[in-house]
């Protein structure tokens, strides 16, 4: 299938799924009841209404009529990289106010580097590391006078 | 206009104050640099910086974030002109005819004239923008709330009907960010909406964390996928003396004069951006060009014309922020965020109750402009060092900014997932080809966009004639109809006229 067509199915279906959300919601015990679904209702009735209207358009044009060389492109590579990056994303959610900002970042920043540079840069991973962690830090906390979490350890 | 000029030194005294000078200087060294990294631009970087400015004064906050636009829109060329990469959309014209002058060996005339046209082409802008401001902050006090509502369709519409490939595409992520902006507590009844249950979302999705994940974080992650395979070209770091000759300087100042008000009036229209001014800027120059042959290598008009134009656009996108409280592009919606985010209420009463901050920004720009120039040529050699960081570095130390930046707004690594989730809705769309524009400004400006849809029903008693009641309205509507329907109209006159 034509990559807009996708577009164009998730928008339909994200359209029908927030419209029925919205019908759904909790009506106002004051005033006009239907105030609060009025704008959220239009927003699905427009998603929808947008969804159809582009995949009529490709379905016109023949649905797989389609020059492959112009689809997205997802390497395993890139995937990977991105599904990592992911994962070290909610670790780092986890960790940030347990650990605190300089060690979930220093673990963080140095999983990263590593995983995109390999380790044979190891050195410089370290470096980078450290040096934007702590830098990071000095700047927030005693240039912008924000709080950042501290590290149990009671430093940083 | 005495009383215009009155407020403009009021401006220049807010100006210069110890404070709000340094973060001028600051913010334009820091916005070049921003502007050169290729993938990053003004909006991702304004974005990426905007929590550091939480703890300023509102006046310095808007100077600093001013400062960035204008660095990240000198700086923008930078890369085009050296390593044919262009910061940002609007840059791309410069590499035609910047790239080529570097490879004759003339990256001193290139860097030179870009920081020179774009110096020009910034200043006449501003002082457009001080002679309209007023007049349009009074014109702009006759809206009520269905102007304004048809006011914002309107600049939404613009901006998601940029092309015609990508008119619905764009029409559905202007959806997309009015959805997100309806998440949370409903001001008016405080009942939850689309909440889920989920504590954290009851205060509703911040528009901040939208900008960073859909631009930031889904710029890191397109470029993970090519980051390790990247070879970083050799950035040429010795300069001899960066200046133009006179001859030089004859062939370009028509070029800059001619080319200034097209982009300012370009940056004025919601949607259309600095991309355009450059391109359209661009065109006319070669078509009006005695030899347009040069063109494409190496003409230095080619260069000062784009230069001039996309300069004058980035002020002239500040009139619609400023003077309706509308943004008319992704840049002018961060900095309407950042201004709702200081309590200050953008449009036309900006002007009355905050006179100082308004003014001082209006200034800021004038000054910003010279320290823009001092800073792009003189110290050219020394910021391009920074386009030999490797991505592989770089995007990795974005992240940590981006989440840094998030955790400020709420203080709660809860944030930190949802930057996430739209940082790969954000990378989807890059992927997919849907424009990522019409998503943020419609998430930042869909509360008021709500807000004033349900005054006005109100104000109707539930009549959605209220809409076209107005001349104000009615004229919007027109515009908005046109906006949509240019990308055929232009389409057909194209076709037409290669046809005869």
């Amino acid at each position: 299938m034509r990559p807009n067509a996708w577009v164009a199915v998730t928008a339909i279906v994200f359209g029908l799924a927030y419209g029925w959300q919205a019908l759904g919601l909790r009506r106002a015990p004051i005033g006009n009841p239907m105030a609060p679904v009025y704008f959220p209702l239009g927003l699905a009735i427009a998603m929808v209404f947008f969804g159809v209207l582009l995949f009529y358009s490709e379905a016109r044009k023949g649905l797989d009529l389609d020059d492959k060389s112009k689809r997205p492109k997802f390497t395993l590579r890139g995937m990977k990289l991105i599904l990592i990056t992911i994962a070290l994303c909610l670790l780092y959610t986890v960790t940030f106010d347990r650990l605190g900002f300089v060690f979930s970042t220093v673990i963080f920043l140095f999983a990263m580097l590593s995983f995109i540079n390999g380790l044979a840069r190891t050195r410089m991973n370290i470096v980078v590391t450290l040096c934007y962690s702590f830098g990071m830090w000095y700047i927030f906390t005693h240039a912008f006078q924000i709080v950042l979490p501290a590290s149990p350890l009671g430093i940083f | 206009m005495g009383e215009t000029f009155g407020h403009l030194l009021n401006g220049f005294a807010v100006v210069l104050t110890p404070g709000n000078a340094m973060w001028l200087v600051l913010g334009s060294a820091l916005g070049t640099v921003l502007g050169m990294l290729p993938g990053l631009g003004p909006t991702t970087g304004i974005a990426l910086l905007l929590p550091l400015t939480f703890s300023m004064a509102p006046a310095t906050a808007l100077i600093a974030m001013c400062a960035i636009y204008y660095g990240a829109m000198f700086g923008g060329s930078r890369s085009s002109i050296l390593l044919n990469v262009p910061g940002d959309g609007a840059a791309v014209a410069s590499c035609f005819d910047g790239y080529p002058m570097a490879r004759q060996g003339r990256a001193e005339s290139a860097l030179a004239i870009s920081a020179i046209a774009s110096f020009i082409g910034g200043m006449i802008s501003t002082i457009a923008f001080v002679l309209m401001a007023v007049p349009m902050a009074r014109f702009a006090l006759r809206f009520g709330p269905p102007e304004y509502f048809v006011l914002m369709i309107f600049a939404l519409a613009a901006t998601a009907a940029i092309s015609k490939a990508a008119l619905l595409k764009g029409m559905i992520a202007m959806v997309l960010g009015l959805m997100l902006s309806t998440v949370g507590l409903d001001h008016q009844s405080g009942m939850p909406r689309f909440t889920f249950g989920i504590g954290e979302l009851q205060g509703g999705i911040d528009f901040v964390i939208v900008i960073i994940g859909i631009f930031g974080i889904g710029e890191v992650f397109e470029n993970l996928e090519h980051i390790a395979k990247a070879i970083v070209k050799p950035v040429q770091t010795k300069f001899g003396r960066i200046w133009i000759t006179m001859d030089e300087w004859k062939r370009c100042i028509g070029p800059i004069l001619r080319q200034t008000p097209v982009g300012f009036f370009i940056g004025i229209l919601p949607g259309a951006g600095g991309t355009i001014a450059a391109m359209m800027s661009y065109n006319n120059e070669k078509q009006l060009s005695k030899h347009p042959e040069e063109f494409g290598n190496g003409a230095i008009e080619g260069l000062a014309a784009p230069e001039a134009a996309n300069n004058a656009c980035s002020v002239g996108a500040m009139i619609p922020m400023f003077t309706l409280g509308v943004p008319g592009s992704g840049t002018t919606a961060v900095m309407l965020g950042a201004l709702l985010i200081l309590g200050l209420q953008p449009g036309p009463l900006l002007f009355q109750h905050h006179p100082d901050i308004a003014w001082g920004v209006i200034a800021s720009m004038i000054l910003g402009n010279f320290v823009c120039a001092v800073i792009n040529l003189p110290l050219a050699g020394l910021l391009v060092r920074v386009l030999s960081v490797p991505g592989r570095i770089l995007y990795p130390l974005i992240v940590v900014l981006a989440f840094l930046g998030v955790y400020t707004i709420n203080f709660s690594p809860a944030d930190f997932i949802l930057l996430t989730i739209l940082g790969f809705v954000g990378y989807l769309m890059k992927k997919f080809k849907v424009p990522t524009a019409p998503l943020i400004l419609a998430s930042v400006v869909g509360g008021m966009m709500e807000e004033t849809f349900r005054q006005s029903i109100m104000l109707s008693d539930t009549s959605f004639w209220i809409f076209a009641r107005s001349p104000i309205c009615v004229v919007l509507w027109a515009l908005t109809a046109i906006s949509i329907a240019w990308p055929f109209i232009s389409e057909a006159m194209a076709a037409r006229k290669k046809a005869a």
